[in-house]
């Protein structure tokens, strides 16, 4: 459903993202770990179209990305890390507004923007005005937005950032659902827990490379740890288990 | 607790500033020749007028020095105003809005320490101003009476006391402001205050007919003008203290009473402004925390007209957009009072304008003047696009992210941003040019000359500020007028300034020549009708040129993003 090919990001004399491959397939949830600076938002961001790669090709549901964007960004429903949106529109109209985005119009658009705002717990704010939204508002808001034209596959940057935990635990139980339903996603996230739980799959990314990738157990034999946690196997991976010491003796 | 003296805290300032200096961008460099230019030629030009006007006046005598004495006390009268407005709202950004505050007022920073930075900022901010405009006006007088260094640090001393009285009292308005009202609400109601101060001054500035004076048989109304000027309040306000401070010392001597007045009252301000801040600043800065649920119109007749026009959803969903966000910012349609009230002035001077009274010159004039007016409708129309349409990609602000990731073609998005701008100002520049020319009384094939060359004009610098405002993007600008006033929106204005040189050059000459063969009844030779349908084609061609060029330089910029 996602497929990187070969992906390079130069920033002048230094590489951002050099040569990374992906594949997500349908029904996936794909974790993609780094440190920070590794190239993860600058990869997911060429993969939802705002950054253009030096080189290198994007696949989104079989349509390649520079070839025709439109049909590509079509499929794809994209979650960013901080979640800007039209202060001076409300909840409803930034919805519908989105959905016009995507060529949904006439009536279906009220039900499906209904549905969506009930599914992020957000109904009773539907005619606010979205400068009034909290930040972990603001963040589910978007969700719903990246999910009202029904993608196929899902970007999703850093998705727990600002949220309460009921707001996480909601978060989590929709991506498993769309996920049930064939939706691919990949997640960009610090949250170790989360990708534990929650991905088939993670990719680590270290200085703009694919430094390893799996499944957590394939994740924990690669680095020759029998911790059950994800956290010291993604530490020996990038070469952070001297922080871990200091985290302990401190 | 900090014991760093207050400048300590205006340090992240001057080293940003001295960061941004060192680090040039790309375009810096044609930026600072471009600005540098013209900020010197309005020096260098203001400076000739008062070395002239000030040269001029000694010849008067007595009637001279009145004058510039009079001149001087007007002119920080004038600024007595300005610079309490500006503390007003550069206070509510500098004590209430700043980013960098959370971070300040969560540190054990005394509060009159943090007064005292704060305010230095606001004066500094809100005068920059006027002391750049009253530097080559003072050092004008002061080289045309040949004043003495003593000249040049009285002006300097009795300006920065002048400046800081307005500005203390323009931030304790704030202060109490603030402690009523939320911040982000205050600032509302100030720009609505300002914007109608504005209004109204111009409006009876110029309904007052200052053009009666220069009429030889209203000299009696100069005399009386002048005495207006003496009212009895104007001895007890700073301006005349600084005004009469000043020209003292152009004499050479000093007037101990006025500058006494002067830097005491300034002083007595900014030490209540200090207990005012320091009694009521953690109050008002708890305030302008708190986020009030907003109140706004839903605009659901909007939706419904929408809905009724023949266009592509795509397009409707990025016009309700535009239209909504647009008329829900207090600081963006409450420019256009401003706007209204100029178009009125413009109007209304048509109306009185007495062509008349030129005897055998009045058709001839009038045919003259539909071409200014043409040129000044196309300038009016450029500076409400570089206000409105220029600013129309930027504006989208850090949410330009849901533009792009969305299947949305660059050039639709532009599209719609093109045409959503050229509606209201189309209709507007075809109003005033019409209406102009029939108050005029213009000749009926100029009407209509005017009328096709502003709806092309339209065309050409909506399409140019389009384009250009996509090549010139600033996502992170706090607000529009910001925009504007970028290098993008002062380059778009010079190009509209001669686009509009070139067309009505193109224009005037055909039609003088047409409208001459008419008057005489004379056919027009077949050479010329071919010399005045080439200025024509090459009037469209100019406009299309220019209208298409930019947008699609505009899209191109816009898909190359990234």
């Amino acid at each position: 459903m996602i497929l990187v090919e070969n992906l390079v990001k130069k920033y002048g004399a230094f590489t951002a993202v050099d040569g990374v491959s992906l594949e997500v397939a349908s029904g996936e949830i794909h974790g993609f770990l780094g440190p920070n600076g590794a190239g993860k938002t600058t990869t997911i961001r060429i993969i939802a179209g705002l950054l253009k790669p030096t080189s290198g090709r994007v696949l989104i549901d079989g349509q390649d990305l520079s070839v025709s964007p439109e049909a590509a960004k079509a499929s794809l429903g994209f979650i960013p890390d901080r979640p800007f949106i039209y202060e001076k529109l409300t909840a409803g109209e930034f919805l519908r507004f989105h959905g016009g985005l995507y060529g949904m119009d006439g009536d279906g658009i009220g039900h499906r923007v209904a549905e969506v705002l009930e599914l992020f717990e957000l109904t009773k704010w539907e005619g606010e005005l979205v400068e009034s939204f909290s930040h972990g508002m603001k963040q589910r808001l978007v969700m719903c937005a990246a999910f009202l034209h029904r993608p196929r596959a899902v970007l999703v940057d850093e998705p727990m950032v600002g949220l309460d935990p009921r707001g996480a635990r909601l978060i989590k139980q929709v991506f498993r659902h769309m996920s049930a339903r064939g939706v691919a996603i990949l997640m960009s996230t610090h949250t170790l827990e989360v990708a534990h739980e929650m991905c088939d799959r993670i990719s680590i990314i270290q200085k703009g490379r694919i430094i390893a990738r799996g499944t957590v157990d394939d994740l924990r034999r690669l680095a020759g740890s029998a911790d059950e946690q994800l956290t010291p196997v993604f530490l020996k991976l990038t070469g952070g288990a001297g922080l871990q010491e200091i985290d302990e003796d401190l | 607790m900090t014991s760093q003296p207050f400048p300590y805290l205006l340090l992240p300032t001057f080293w940003a500033a001295r960061n941004r200096a060192r680090r040039r961008e790309p375009g810096d460099s044609a930026r600072l020749m471009l600005f540098g230019s013209i900020g010197l030629g309005v020096g260098a030009a203001i400076f000739a007028a008062v070395f002239w006007l000030t040269w001029q006046l000694d010849y008067y005598e007595e009637l001279g020095d009145y004058l510039l004495r009079l001149g001087l006390s007007w002119l920080f009268l004038t600024f007595l105003s300005f610079l309490a407005f500006s503390g007003i709202v550069t206070a509510l950004s500098t004590f209430f809005l700043s980013e960098d505050l959370r971070l300040l007022v969560a540190a054990p920073v005394a509060p009159p320490r943090l007064f005292y930075s704060r305010f230095a900022r606001t004066v500094g901010q809100s005068s920059w101003m006027v002391a750049t405009f009253l530097a080559p006006v003072l050092l004008a007088v002061g080289l045309a009476r040949c004043a003495g260094p003593l000249f040049y640090a009285t002006a300097l001393l009795a300006l920065a006391a002048f400046v800081v009285i307005p500005v203390a009292l323009g931030s304790v308005v704030t202060l109490a402001l603030v402690n009523v009202f939320p911040a982000r609400r205050a600032r509302d109601v100030l720009m609505l205050m300002g914007l109608l101060f504005a209004v109204s001054l111009v409006l009876m500035l110029r309904f007052l007919r200052p053009e009666r004076l220069l009429n030889v048989e209203s000299l009696p109304d100069l005399t009386a003008f002048f005495a207006t000027l003496q009212s009895p309040v104007t001895p007890l306000l700073p301006s005349f203290w600084a005004g009469e401070t000043v020209f003292a010392a152009l004499r050479g001597g000093v007037d101990w009473v006025h500058a006494g007045a002067l830097v005491t009252t300034a002083l007595a301000f900014a030490v209540m402004a200090r207990a005012a801040f320091v009694r009521y600043y953690f109050s008002g800065w708890s305030k302008a925390q708190e986020a009030r649920k907003a109140r706004f119109t839903r605009m659901r007749g909007l939706d419904v007209l929408a809905r009724r026009l023949p266009i592509r959803p795509l397009g409707r969903s990025l016009l309700l957009k535009d239209v909504k966000v647009f008329l829900r910012d207090t600081t963006q349609w409450s420019q256009l009072l401003l706007l209204v009230a100029l178009v009125l002035v413009y109007l209304y001077n048509f109306r009185v304008l007495d062509l008349e009274r030129i005897p055998y010159m009045g058709a001839m004039v009038k045919n003259v003047y539909a071409f200014v007016n043409l040129a000044m409708a196309a300038f009016v129309l450029s500076a409400v696009a570089v206000r409105f349409v220029f600013p129309a990609v930027s504006a989208e602000g850090p949410a330009f992210w849901i533009i792009r990731s969305a299947p949305v073609p660059m050039r639709s998005f532009l599209w719609s941003k093109f045409w959503t701008g050229l509606v209201p100002i189309l209709l507007m520049a075809e109003a005033l040019t019409v209406v102009s020319n029939r108050f005029l009384g213009a000749d009926p094939f100029l009407r209509v000359l005017g009328a096709v060359a502003i709806f092309f004009m339209s065309f050409a610098l909506v399409g140019l500020a389009t384009g250009m405002g996509a090549q010139h993007p600033r996502f992170n600008a706090e607000n529009t007028t910001q925009v504007a006033g970028s290098y993008g929106g002062i380059a778009f204005m010079v190009l509209a300034v001669l686009y509009i040189l070139v067309m009505i050059a193109l224009l005037a000459w055909p039609s003088s020549l047409y409208l001459w063969h008419r008057f005489r009844e004379l056919p027009v030779p077949a050479r010329s009708q071919a010399w005045m349908a080439l200025c024509g084609l090459a009037a469209i061609a100019l406009s299309v040129g220019t209208f298409w060029a930019s947008m699609q330089k505009g899209i191109r910029s816009l898909e190359d993003m990234g």
